[in-house]
């Protein structure tokens, strides 16, 4: 479904639209391009309003019907993210993005499995979203960072990944499609998923992958580019290298334990599969102009 | 977040899960008092991470005085940087060592149950084979339902001891939401009686606001548990790095607020802390600024605080008088403050920090920053202190 965002003007609702972050975010996200067609209450708000222009609907299933929209943005508290999930996935939402922090692993699990079993892409939990500049954008990545380009941006976390991004578009540098896969241990959707789309797509000429400390998703990545004829250059900066075993790095997916999780078993396993490791953003910048040269 | 093994057995034991008996001493003093289960005795460190035996944070003794010794020796130890703040005292159990295992499996979305007839410290470096895995969906019924298939091959009487451990201890990990319940050993007697010799348990943190009997277990044990506490309280992260650090950090976001430490640390200074203060929930209230900075201005040896926020949402400019407010509020904070800030409002911000704090250094770009940073760390004297 990712692949659609790129060529076809999906239409979008937003779920928790008449909360505080909602009715701001959708007027944001509208600005940005997307083609938000709806809203659902937030649960339990007394407010249940959107803002001018959008109609808010009952729930998801009621939204599709009247709108055919076909994937959904939650902005919603972390002890209502799942019920949103099945409520969004349920109504035939083939795209769900998921900001919530904090929302339970088990119910991540549960909500992983449902987006399987229906065949829809799940991005987040802990996510500030995804986006094509200029074209569509579920979530908050700030529109400093944002440009349209060549780079096929992944990331764990928000602020890296703003902050590498801002260097780039500085120096002219934009992206094809961000996806932030959040910084949760357990995700819709993995940086290894995202490889076949990046390998496929012809707008996208360089991969920039934002890493951290904890499980192994840049080990899972770095098998999966070994495997693929993947001849697209990909550049990675990983934070945590002076981060102790045993201690929670912000997000709840940051932890070294038993061993694992290491800065530096992801940077030897990203090196061994031609994936370019920077240690510094300025190094990163320099070498993905090279690349796109 | 790794429960205290000492807090995981009681947890266990309130289950009705056989457990050595044991108690948590926190000193040696404490133990004059306290009421011993049966020796011999193994004393265990009470830390948060694996490899405590490795370590040599877990002793077994025979005597008082060993216990002592132990007690001492153990406590003045740190374990892959972790202070030990307790030893949990019991009795030495025996029987054959299994291992027994369940944990979320990130990447293949559903529960990882491992089990080894030969358990003990050195499981990973078990004989090829001899440790037998299974994905499970997340579910009561189908963790039980895997159960035979996890034992399948193993002799009558451990097969029987670890199909009613999982059974029970499965229970465990649906009803708490555990991310790892680990037994190494599971004590297997010949006649098929098992006790849990250790339990590694990990709980989720985002879980707490709806468990309550984990929320109460941890808050009764507040420095073991500092910064799982902090965040459940305040609603973002802080964590104390080096008490000698002389760097102090208000940055927002866990990534870019982690590669600032990693920088820092190559290039060869010490912060004095970690925070993800998400300027964008302040909502017009300094309050988390002022937590921060008087957190930071208690380091003897901060020279230099660094802020450094990334505004996609925040307004910079309400963000600098928030600062101004904050440093206002906090005025035991004398170490000097390079703002480095990016985004919507920033000649707003500019102007208030110029009329208002004008000792605050203002920087656009984050290595430049960085570099003022590491000039006042290594030139500025010893703040002077009251």
């Amino acid at each position: 479904m990712l692949e659609a965002l790129l060529r076809d003007n999906v239409p979008v609702l937003v779920q928790g639209i008449s909360g505080r972050a909602g009715r701001q975010h959708a007027l944001q996200m509208q600005a940005a391009g997307t083609n938000i067609v709806g809203g659902i209450a937030s649960p339990g708000a007394r407010n249940t309003e959107g803002p001018p222009g959008i109609p808010v609907f009952a729930d998801c299933a009621a939204a599709v019907a009247a709108t055919g929209a076909r994937a959904s943005v939650a902005l919603v508290p972390p002890l209502q993210a799942l019920d949103a999930a099945t409520e969004a996935l349920e109504a035939g939402i083939e795209l769900l993005v998921s900001v919530t922090e904090g929302m339970p692993v088990h119910d991540a699990i549960k909500a992983r499995t449902l987006a399987r079993a229906r065949g829809a892409t799940w991005i987040g939990p802990s996510t500030p979203g995804l986006a094509v500049p200029g074209r569509i954008k579920m979530g908050f990545l700030p529109e400093v960072a944002l440009r349209p380009g060549q780079i096929g941006v992944m990331s764990k976390s928000g602020t890296l990944s703003y902050e590498t991004c801002y260097r780039l578009v500085q120096q002219g540098m934009g992206q094809s499609l961000w996806v932030g896969v959040g910084g949760d241990p357990v995700k819709g959707t993995r940086f290894a998923d995202l490889l076949p789309l990046f390998a496929r797509h012809a707008g996208t000429r360089a991969l920039l992958l934002i890493g951290e400390i904890g499980g192994t998703e840049e080990e899972e990545f770095a098998a999966a580019v070994t495997a693929l004829p993947f001849d697209k250059p990909v550049h990675a900066v990983l934070a945590g290298a002076s981060a102790r075993e045993g201690v929670t790095m912000g997000h709840a997916g940051a932890l070294i334990q038993g061993g694992l999780g290491t800065h530096a078993s992801k940077s030897t396993a990203l090196a061994a599969a031609g994936v370019q490791v920077h240690s510094s953003i300025n190094e990163l910048v320099s070498a993905m102009r090279r690349s796109l040269a | 977040m790794l429960l205290l093994e000492h807090d995981a057995k009681t947890l266990l034991a309130r289950s009705g899960i056989a457990v050595p008996p044991g108690v948590l001493i926190e000193s040696a003093d404490a133990l004059a008092t306290a009421e011993l289960p049966p020796g011999p005795w193994v004393v265990k460190a009470q830390v948060p991470v694996g490899g405590r035996g490795k370590a040599g944070a877990i002793r077994l003794v025979n005597d008082q005085a060993g216990l002592a010794r132990a007690i001492t020796e153990i406590g003045a130890m740190r374990v892959k940087g972790h202070v030990v703040r307790g030893c949990r005292v019991e009795s030495q159990a025996s029987g054959q060592e299994a291992f027994l295992s369940f944990a979320i499996d990130a990447t293949a979305g559903a529960v990882r149950m491992l089990f080894s007839p030969e358990g003990g410290v050195d499981i990973e470096s078990a004989a090829p084979g001899s440790l037998l895995s299974l994905a499970v969906p997340l579910d009561l019924a189908a963790m039980r339902a895997a159960l035979p298939r996890l034992v399948e091959g193993a002799p009558a009487h451990l097969a029987a001891a670890v199909l009613q451990a999982g059974t029970q201890l499965a229970e465990l990990f649906i009803r708490y939401e555990a991310l790892l319940l680990e037994i190494n050993p599971l004590f297997v007697a010949a006649d098929g009686n098992w006790m849990a010799g250790d339990a590694r348990m990990a709980i989720d943190e985002s879980a707490l606001p709806r468990q309550s009997e984990l929320l109460a277990l941890i808050s009764a044990r507040e420095a073991a548990y500092a910064d799982g506490l902090f965040k459940y309280r305040e609603g973002f992260d802080y964590i104390a790095l080096d008490p000698d650090g002389e760097i102090g950090l208000i940055t927002t976001g866990a990534g870019l607020s982690m590669k600032i430490i990693d920088d820092l640390s190559a290039a060869g200074e010490k912060p004095f802390n970690f925070v993800d203060i998400r300027s964008g929930q302040f909502r017009g209230d300094p309050a988390r600024l002022i937590t921060v900075l008087r957190a930071i201005a208690q380091g003897p040896k901060v020279r230099v605080v660094l802020v450094n926020i990334f505004a996609g949402i925040t307004h910079l400019g309400e963000f600098a008088r928030l600062l101004a407010t904050a440093l206002s509020a906090v005025p035991e904070m004398r170490a000097p403050v390079v703002a480095r800030l990016v985004g919507n409002g920033l000649d707003d911000a500019r102007a208030t920090l110029a009329q208002i704090t004008p000792s605050i250094e203002l920087e656009v770009d984050l290595d430049k920053a960085l570099a003022k940073v590491l000039q006042l760390a290594r030139q500025a004297p010893e703040p002077a202190r009251a």
